[in-house]
């Protein structure tokens, strides 16, 4: 899709990621809906193989609701992961250099979307802390607590919690494992793209909120658990959040973001669509290369945005369609020549 | 336009309903307004106030009753070593209806949740306590939802149980019966398989 800045590219894939997880990775479900509308729908037909589909997803004050061949899906969770996304947008840069609340958005948009275990362990998990949260608040005021109650939600705690974390360091190693690859192939070089977990919580939770809790009912709060976790990048042993380049860490979260695509369609047997926003204009020619060869044998359907084609975009994206985007509309370009 | 006083203050009763809006309880107001005649509706504020006359909580397991105690608690006939905990007195009726069950039934009327300011001496918890520290009882199956509110209630009921000489049991989860496998969800038959039972 190629067009200017400001012409409603980004919003184009916005609309695919919203498709997918019913949610958006910049905007609150507010600012999804046009100011003069009720509500915001999104629909398309999603074809895998022989079999097609239509997905829609509709967003209101009231709520969302999401329908797949005119039936409704009642809970959201059922619907999450039938149409699987990986995007790269200009806002994957915060995942180095942002704060540990995007990581951990970025650990369970991946992995609620390909296991469906964590999905219900994290809302239950949510739950639990707030129960536990609104427990040690009610000490704060009334400076009783019923330790029978505490013990039981730390028991309920540590049952979720022992899930997510489990998976979180099976889905990093996994990851980490394709990214290194992928950043050594991108880079044609033998630096070493790591990433290591940080969970906030060691392997005996229970024992460990047991100890903490006198300051946990001081702070009013649950300190330590996954919702407090995180994990680093690192580049040749150093952390890439003050030791990388720009560059570099452009090319490491690119790594990560070819690695999702392959591991969405190992765990789910079905290739994600992969959204990339305005990448190619960053790459040297032999970078753009290789993504190009890359995005071909992974077999997504992607979507790139690009403000102004490159010699190279257009010499390798023989078999691409190609878009203009101007004033929020958007027209396929006629292929000329040889093009199919 | 305003609606007259009367119809309005009818439509406000109906929005206390669970599952009734504004729209649902304009609709219900205008039609006692227009369908039904004067018998029907004072037979219908009649059963109202008769309701809640003579329907109150069993002094003894917290079931609804017009007697007291229910007949389920003066049955001698029910198996008194057994006990049934559930959330709310439509659980007794489900289980009744299912006519299996011959034992007791104490009912919380609630389940244990901090966010909405339920602790369990908010809930019918410490009458069950008390109830079981007669010799008779033998058993107490817990069977609260298998909600995150529902499983934390019968945690802390089998904690506060557990130093007594009580069998503390959960019903069972797992795959409905007459249900395909491939129906149910990944978490359910997780839950199937650990819960299994040598035949």
């Amino acid at each position: 899709m190629v067009g200017n800045n400001g012409v409603g590219k980004t919003n184009f894939l916005e609309a695919i990621y919203v498709l997918g997880l019913a949610k958006s990775y910049k905007s609150d479900d507010d600012d999804l809906i046009h100011y003069e509308d009720e509500f915001a729908k999104i629909t398309a037909t999603i074809v895998v193989g022989q079999r097609e589909r239509v997905q829609s997803i509709i967003i209101s004050e009231i709520g969302k609701k999401a329908i797949v061949n005119q039936t409704e899906i009642k809970r959201l969770s059922d619907y999450i992961g039938l149409l699987n996304i990986v995007a790269f947008t200009p806002d994957s840069m915060n995942l180095i250099k942002g704060s540990p609340l995007g990581r951990r958005y970025f650990l369970d948009v991946f992995l609620g979307q390909s296991d469906r275990a964590y999905f219900l362990a994290l809302s239950a998990f949510k739950q639990v802390l707030k129960q536990r949260n609104e427990l040690l608040k009610q000490y704060g005021v009334s400076h009783k607590i019923d330790e029978t109650l505490l013990d039981v939600l730390d028991q309920q705690f540590a049952q979720y919690a022992q899930i997510i974390i489990h998976k979180r360091q099976a889905f990093i190693d996994n990851v980490k494992e394709k990214a290194t690859t992928v950043f050594q192939q991108l880079t044609n070089s033998d630096s070493l793209l790591t990433l290591k977990y940080l969970p906030s919580i060691g392997n005996d939770i229970i024992a460990v909120l047991q100890s903490k809790r006198k300051s946990d009912l001081h702070q009013a709060m649950t300190l330590m658990g996954p919702h407090r976790d995180d994990f680093e990048f690192y580049l040749n042993e150093k952390n890439a959040k003050d030791f990388a380049s720009q560059g570099e860490q452009r090319l490491a979260i690119l790594s990560i973001t070819l690695g999702l695509v392959d591991y969405l369609s190992e765990i789910t047997g079905e290739i994600p669509i992969l959204l990339l926003d305005d990448v190619f204009s960053e790459l040297d020619s032999q970078k753009q290369n290789y993504l190009i060869r890359r995005l071909i044998e992974s077999g997504a359907q992607t979507i790139i945005t690009t403000t102004t084609l490159s010699d190279i975009m257009s010499a390798n994206l023989v078999r691409a369609k190609r878009y203009t985007v101007a004033k929020g509309t958007i027209k396929e370009e006629q292929p000329s020549g040889q093009h199919d | 336009m305003e609606y007259p006083k009367a119809l309005e203050d009818l439509i406000q009763a109906f929005q206390h309903y669970p599952g009734v809006g504004r729209k649902t309880a304009e609709r219900y107001a205008l039609f006692t307004v227009n369908q039904l005649d004067d018998t029907m509706v004072s037979n219908f504020s009649d059963a109202l106030l008769q309701l809640k006359k003579a329907i109150h909580p069993c002094s003894i397991c917290g079931h609804l009753t017009d007697v007291d105690p229910c007949v389920i608690c003066s049955d001698p006939k029910r198996d008194q070593t057994k006990i049934i905990v559930l959330e709310s007195a439509k659980d007794v009726f489900s289980i009744e209806k299912s006519g299996n069950y011959k034992g007791l039934y104490h009912v919380l009327n609630g389940v244990i949740s901090p966010v909405n300011g339920v602790g369990p001496e908010d809930i019918n918890f410490t009458s069950l306590v008390k109830r079981v520290h007669d010799d008779v009882v033998k058993e107490v199956i817990l069977a609260t939802s298998a909600t995150q509110e529902g499983e934390a209630t019968a945690l802390y009921v089998n904690r506060v149980l557990k130093s007594t000489d009580l069998i503390v049991s959960r019903i069972a989860y797992g795959v409905p019966v007459g249900a395909n496998l491939e129906y149910a969800d990944e978490v359910t038959l997780t839950k199937a398989i650990e819960n299994r039972r040598v035949y």
